[in-house]
Protein backbone atom coordinates (compact mmCIF):
# COMPACT_ATOMS: atom_id res chain seq x y z
CA UNK A 1 0.00 0.00 0.00
CA UNK A 2 1.62 3.64 -0.98
CA UNK A 3 2.16 6.73 1.05
CA UNK A 4 0.07 9.83 -0.36
CA UNK A 5 2.90 10.60 -2.20
CA UNK A 6 2.78 8.17 -4.56
CA UNK A 7 -0.99 8.90 -5.98
CA UNK A 8 -1.31 11.33 -8.98
CA UNK A 9 -0.47 15.01 -8.46
CA UNK A 10 -4.08 15.83 -8.33
CA UNK A 11 -5.32 13.41 -5.80
CA UNK A 12 -2.56 14.61 -3.32
CA UNK A 13 -4.18 18.54 -3.96
CA UNK A 14 -7.70 17.02 -3.58
CA UNK A 15 -6.61 15.90 -0.54
CA UNK A 16 -4.95 18.52 0.87
CA UNK A 17 -7.95 20.94 -0.35
CA UNK A 18 -10.18 18.49 1.64
CA UNK A 19 -8.18 18.91 4.87
CA UNK A 20 -8.68 22.84 4.98
CA UNK A 21 -10.77 24.45 7.61
CA UNK A 22 -14.39 24.89 6.20
CA UNK A 23 -13.62 28.62 7.18
CA UNK A 24 -11.15 29.10 4.06
CA UNK A 25 -13.78 28.08 1.50
CA UNK A 26 -16.68 29.98 3.30
CA UNK A 27 -14.10 33.40 3.41
CA UNK A 28 -13.74 32.62 -0.93
CA UNK A 29 -17.53 32.01 -1.11
CA UNK A 30 -17.88 35.70 0.84
CA UNK A 31 -15.65 37.35 -1.57
CA UNK A 32 -17.24 36.05 -4.50
CA UNK A 33 -20.50 37.07 -3.11
CA UNK A 34 -19.20 40.51 -2.84
CA UNK A 35 -17.98 41.57 -5.97
CA UNK A 36 -21.50 39.85 -7.20
CA UNK A 37 -23.28 42.48 -5.44
CA UNK A 38 -20.80 45.15 -6.35
CA UNK A 39 -21.32 44.28 -10.07
CA UNK A 40 -25.03 44.94 -9.63
CA UNK A 41 -25.39 47.40 -7.47
CA UNK A 42 -26.95 50.83 -8.55
CA UNK A 43 -23.81 52.85 -8.11
CA UNK A 44 -22.56 51.06 -11.24
CA UNK A 45 -25.72 51.32 -12.89
CA UNK A 46 -25.21 55.33 -12.30
CA UNK A 47 -22.02 55.76 -14.55
CA UNK A 48 -24.15 54.17 -17.66
CA UNK A 49 -27.31 56.22 -17.72
CA UNK A 50 -26.94 59.50 -19.13
CA UNK A 51 -30.09 61.77 -17.73
CA UNK A 52 -32.09 64.35 -19.69
CA UNK A 53 -33.07 67.38 -17.87
CA UNK A 54 -35.54 69.74 -18.97
CA UNK A 55 -35.02 73.69 -18.50
CA UNK A 56 -38.47 74.44 -16.43
CA UNK A 57 -37.62 71.88 -14.05
CA UNK A 58 -34.18 73.14 -13.06
CA UNK A 59 -33.08 75.60 -9.68
CA UNK A 60 -29.89 77.09 -9.75
CA UNK A 61 -26.75 78.13 -11.98
CA UNK A 62 -25.27 75.35 -14.89
CA UNK A 63 -21.99 76.79 -13.15
CA UNK A 64 -23.12 75.12 -9.34
CA UNK A 65 -20.29 72.37 -8.27
CA UNK A 66 -23.07 70.20 -6.68
CA UNK A 67 -25.95 69.09 -8.67
CA UNK A 68 -29.25 67.63 -6.75
CA UNK A 69 -31.08 65.25 -9.25
CA UNK A 70 -34.53 64.30 -7.24
CA UNK A 71 -36.53 61.67 -8.08
CA UNK A 72 -40.00 62.53 -7.14
CA UNK A 73 -43.62 61.38 -6.65
CA UNK A 74 -46.29 64.10 -6.19
CA UNK A 75 -48.83 61.74 -4.77
CA UNK B 1 -31.65 75.39 0.89
CA UNK B 2 -30.50 76.48 -2.26
CA UNK B 3 -31.08 80.46 -1.27
CA UNK B 4 -28.49 79.02 1.72
CA UNK B 5 -25.98 77.62 -0.67
CA UNK B 6 -26.28 80.71 -2.89
CA UNK B 7 -25.71 79.51 -6.50
CA UNK B 8 -23.09 76.72 -4.99
CA UNK B 9 -25.83 74.03 -5.57
CA UNK B 10 -28.06 73.49 -8.80
CA UNK B 11 -31.67 71.19 -8.33
CA UNK B 12 -33.02 68.96 -11.23
CA UNK B 13 -36.50 67.79 -10.87
CA UNK B 14 -37.10 64.31 -12.33
CA UNK B 15 -40.99 62.69 -12.38
CA UNK B 16 -40.81 59.56 -10.76
CA UNK B 17 -44.99 59.07 -10.39
CA UNK B 18 -44.99 55.43 -8.75
CA UNK B 19 -47.31 52.97 -10.46
CA UNK B 20 -49.28 52.51 -7.48
CA UNK B 21 -50.26 56.21 -7.48
CA UNK B 22 -52.60 56.09 -10.04
CA UNK B 23 -53.30 60.28 -10.03
CA UNK B 24 -49.14 60.92 -9.75
CA UNK B 25 -48.86 60.21 -13.66
CA UNK B 26 -51.67 62.78 -15.00
CA UNK B 27 -50.47 65.64 -11.93
CA UNK B 28 -46.63 65.02 -12.99
CA UNK B 29 -47.94 65.79 -16.75
CA UNK B 30 -49.62 68.74 -15.76
CA UNK B 31 -46.83 70.01 -14.05
CA UNK B 32 -45.21 70.51 -17.17
CA UNK B 33 -48.16 71.80 -18.81
CA UNK B 34 -47.54 74.76 -16.32
CA UNK B 35 -43.89 74.78 -16.76
CA UNK B 36 -44.63 75.31 -20.52
CA UNK B 37 -46.35 78.10 -19.52
CA UNK B 38 -43.59 79.87 -17.32
CA UNK B 39 -44.87 78.33 -14.06
CA UNK B 40 -43.10 74.67 -13.21
CA UNK B 41 -41.89 75.63 -9.91
CA UNK B 42 -45.09 77.62 -8.17
CA UNK B 43 -47.17 74.39 -9.77
CA UNK B 44 -44.96 72.25 -8.37
CA UNK B 45 -45.23 73.72 -4.69
CA UNK B 46 -49.07 73.85 -5.21
CA UNK B 47 -48.90 69.92 -6.07
CA UNK B 48 -47.39 68.81 -3.47
CA UNK B 49 -49.32 70.88 -1.01
CA UNK B 50 -52.75 69.87 -2.70
CA UNK B 51 -51.71 65.91 -2.63
CA UNK B 52 -53.55 63.43 -3.20
CA UNK B 53 -55.92 65.81 -4.63
CA UNK B 54 -55.15 65.50 -8.53
CA UNK B 55 -58.33 64.85 -10.07
CA UNK B 56 -58.69 66.77 -13.72
CA UNK B 57 -60.78 69.27 -12.11
CA UNK B 58 -58.32 69.66 -9.55
CA UNK B 59 -55.68 70.59 -11.83
CA UNK B 60 -57.40 72.46 -13.86
CA UNK B 61 -58.31 74.77 -10.46
CA UNK B 62 -54.26 74.94 -9.18
CA UNK B 63 -53.54 76.05 -12.64
CA UNK B 64 -56.39 78.71 -12.46
CA UNK B 65 -55.32 79.80 -9.40
CA UNK B 66 -51.66 80.43 -10.54
CA UNK B 67 -53.13 82.54 -12.97
CA UNK B 68 -53.04 80.43 -16.18
CA UNK B 69 -55.04 80.18 -19.34
CA UNK B 70 -57.44 77.55 -17.79
CA UNK B 71 -58.78 76.47 -21.38
CA UNK B 72 -55.20 76.45 -22.72
CA UNK B 73 -54.08 74.00 -19.79
CA UNK B 74 -57.21 72.65 -20.15
CA UNK B 75 -56.05 71.23 -23.40
CA UNK B 76 -52.70 70.67 -22.68
CA UNK B 77 -53.38 68.07 -19.92
CA UNK B 78 -56.19 66.57 -22.18
CA UNK B 79 -53.97 66.04 -25.56
CA UNK B 80 -51.54 64.44 -22.90
CA UNK B 81 -48.76 66.79 -24.75
CA UNK B 82 -45.93 65.63 -22.12
CA UNK B 83 -46.98 62.10 -21.61
CA UNK B 84 -44.06 61.27 -23.49
CA UNK B 85 -41.44 63.24 -21.62
CA UNK B 86 -42.85 61.81 -18.06
CA UNK B 87 -42.56 58.09 -19.69
CA UNK B 88 -38.62 59.19 -20.13
CA UNK B 89 -38.06 60.87 -16.90
CA UNK B 90 -39.66 56.81 -15.17
CA UNK B 91 -37.39 54.82 -17.53
CA UNK B 92 -34.49 56.71 -16.61
CA UNK B 93 -35.58 56.01 -12.94
CA UNK B 94 -35.89 52.30 -13.53
CA UNK B 95 -32.69 52.64 -16.05
CA UNK B 96 -31.17 53.50 -12.14
CA UNK B 97 -32.81 51.17 -10.07
CA UNK B 98 -35.18 54.18 -8.48
CA UNK B 99 -38.02 52.56 -7.08
CA UNK B 100 -38.81 54.15 -4.12
CA UNK B 101 -39.51 58.26 -3.49
CA UNK B 102 -37.64 60.58 -3.40
CA UNK B 103 -34.56 59.43 -4.53
CA UNK B 104 -31.65 62.35 -4.38
CA UNK B 105 -28.52 61.84 -6.94
CA UNK B 106 -25.89 64.38 -4.85
CA UNK B 107 -23.12 64.61 -7.51
CA UNK B 108 -24.26 61.27 -8.62
CA UNK B 109 -24.08 59.67 -5.25
CA UNK B 110 -27.82 58.05 -4.46
CA UNK B 111 -29.65 59.35 -1.60
CA UNK B 112 -32.68 57.18 -0.98
CA UNK B 113 -35.76 58.32 1.31
CA UNK B 114 -36.78 61.47 3.12
CA UNK B 115 -33.54 62.82 4.82
CA UNK B 116 -33.28 65.22 7.65
CA UNK B 117 -31.96 69.07 6.58
CA UNK B 118 -28.72 68.20 8.66
CA UNK B 119 -28.14 64.82 6.87
CA UNK B 120 -28.43 66.79 3.77
CA UNK B 121 -25.92 69.77 4.50
CA UNK B 122 -23.56 67.36 5.68
CA UNK B 123 -23.84 65.51 2.41
CA UNK B 124 -24.15 69.04 0.49
CA UNK B 125 -21.01 70.06 2.10
CA UNK B 126 -18.71 66.64 1.49
CA UNK B 127 -19.84 67.42 -2.22
CA UNK B 128 -18.33 70.59 -2.10
CA UNK B 129 -15.27 69.82 -0.55
CA UNK B 130 -14.54 67.42 -3.43
CA UNK B 131 -15.27 69.52 -6.19
CA UNK B 132 -12.02 72.42 -4.57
Amino acid sequence: MGTATSYPRFVNRLSRCAARSPRVYYSWLGAVLAVLVLASSPSRALAQIELSWTPSMIKGPASAPVTIVEFSDYQ
Amino acid sequence: MLEEYDGRVRLVFKDRPLAMHTLARAAHEAARCAGAAGKYWAYHDRLFAAQPAFRRSDLLTYAAELGLDRDAFAKCVDERRFAADVERDIEQAQALGINSTPTFLINGRPVIGATSIEEFRSIIDRALQERR
